[in-house]
């Protein structure tokens, strides 16, 4: 199953990568990987993320930032996502609980400007698991757990938690809860 | 991103277009250039800033809004969901009087009441309630009502402005719907019910507001 490569909307230069694996066994050293820089990813908690869509929100305000000098809140575009996805203000905080933890056996993977697909090449030769489509994502995810960290209401939760939850991310440097 | 201007006003132009695959509209805000551009920016970027956090507000408080995609106070853009099988309120209403659907005017104005008694319960006052800025989904029993266009939307808990808005909304709805008198009175007294510690003030205010307008008389 290929990951999906979408061009930035406002940045049309620019491309959104995303992939999800699952029946991983190997989320430390894929973490590591990242860490120490042999390739530049963004690593992402399954459970927290109810459609792809919601991280392109957040990877998409990512990007522009990261063209406008001085809005980026953090090191780099790939670590801003997991900001811009966590509702938190406190970065380590948004870390913690958007990015994979050492015992998930699925992670949602998301690089910007990976024109030439060499990341992805690198992670899909790290992952030890299995690539399936980004959509799977669904399955995976955990709405009570979702529901309690961006404080969805029942009103909201009813209707569609995906707009709310994108309608947060899109407001976070505006208004927080 | 290809962008069709589908209207525009006086502060902006809305453009109808795609976000990532999902239909959505673009609400560009333009700048003035007889302003000063300090004071320009500053506006635009305070009205920006109040329709998002509006539109987040509404939404928590458990009234239907279009879900925001994007806020870009650079390029003064707002991207937000475009509501798909909707019609305003303002074409729903017309078509029902002109089938004489009385059972559906009916229940279209308990939702009415209802929408706004939360949203002023909440303490938000959309500034520009309009049957034109009301959105309906499906038919009938079915059908939802969706609040659109929060550009002049703040908070507030004062009865004053309650009343004004809803004093706008009168005006609006008497003028663009004749012979609805009986009809906006369901609208007030659903209002009531879903607006149970506020309303007897707003009531009263709104008596006020007709006798004088919607603007205060500033004498003194």
């Amino acid at each position: 199953m290929a990951a999906e490569v979408i061009a930035n909307e406002l940045f049309p230069d620019s491309t959104i990568t995303l992939a999800l694996f699952r029946n991983v066994e190997n989320v430390k050293e894929i973490r590591q990987c990242v860490m120490n820089g042999t390739f530049e990813a963004a690593i992402l908690k399954t459970s927290m993320i109810v459609d792809p869509f919601q991280v392109i929100v957040a990877a998409n305000k990512a990007v522009v930032h990261q063209n406008k000098v001085g809005k980026m809140m953090t090191k780099n575009v790939h670590s801003e996502i997991l900001f811009n996805l966590s509702p938190s203000k406190n970065i380590s905080d948004s870390f913690r609980k958007f990015g994979a933890g050492d015992t998930d056996q699925s992670v949602f993977i998301a690089v910007i400007d990976d024109k030439t697909g060499q990341t992805l090449q690198a992670i899909q030769n790290t992952v030890k698991g299995q690539q399936v489509d980004v959509d799977e994502v669904k399955q995976l995810s955990d709405l009570n757990n979702i529901k309690k960290i961006y404080k969805l209401t029942d009103a909201e939760l009813s209707w569609s938690p995906l707009d709310a939850l994108v309608t947060r991310i899109a407001a976070k440097d505006i208004m927080t809860i | 991103m290809e962008r069709v201007l589908i209207k525009q006003g006086a502060e902006g132009k809305l453009y109808s277009s795609e976000f990532y695959g999902k239909p959505c509209i673009v609400k560009e805000r333009f700048t003035k250039s007889y302003r000063h551009p300090a004071l320009d920016k500053s506006l635009t970027t305070q009205r920006m800033k109040a329709e998002a956090r509006a539109l987040l507000r509404c939404r928590m408080s458990g009234i239907e809004c279009p879900a925001l995609y994007m806020v870009d106070i650079e390029s003064r853009c707002i991207i937000m969901e475009r509501v798909l099988n909707s019609v305003t309120v303002r074409e729903y209403t017309r078509t029902l009087q002109e089938k004489d659907d009385a059972k559906n005017l009916l229940s279209l104005a308990k939702q009415i009441g209802e929408v706004l008694g939360r949203l002023h319960s909440n303490n938000i006052i959309h500034g520009d309630l309009t049957t034109s800025n009301m959105l309906i989904k499906g038919y009938g029993e079915n059908s939802r009502i969706i609040l659109i266009d929060f550009g002049l939307s703040y908070f507030d808990s004062v009865a004053e402005d309650k009343g004004v808005d809803l004093y706008v909304l009168e005006r609006a709805f008497l003028s663009t719907h004749p012979n609805t008198e009986a009809l906006f009175q369901v609208i007030l007294d659903t209002y009531k019910d879903n607006n149970k510690t506020g309303a007897e003030d707003v009531m009263k205010k709104l008596e006020e507001i007709r006798m004088r307008g919607r603007k205060r008389t500033m004498v003194g």
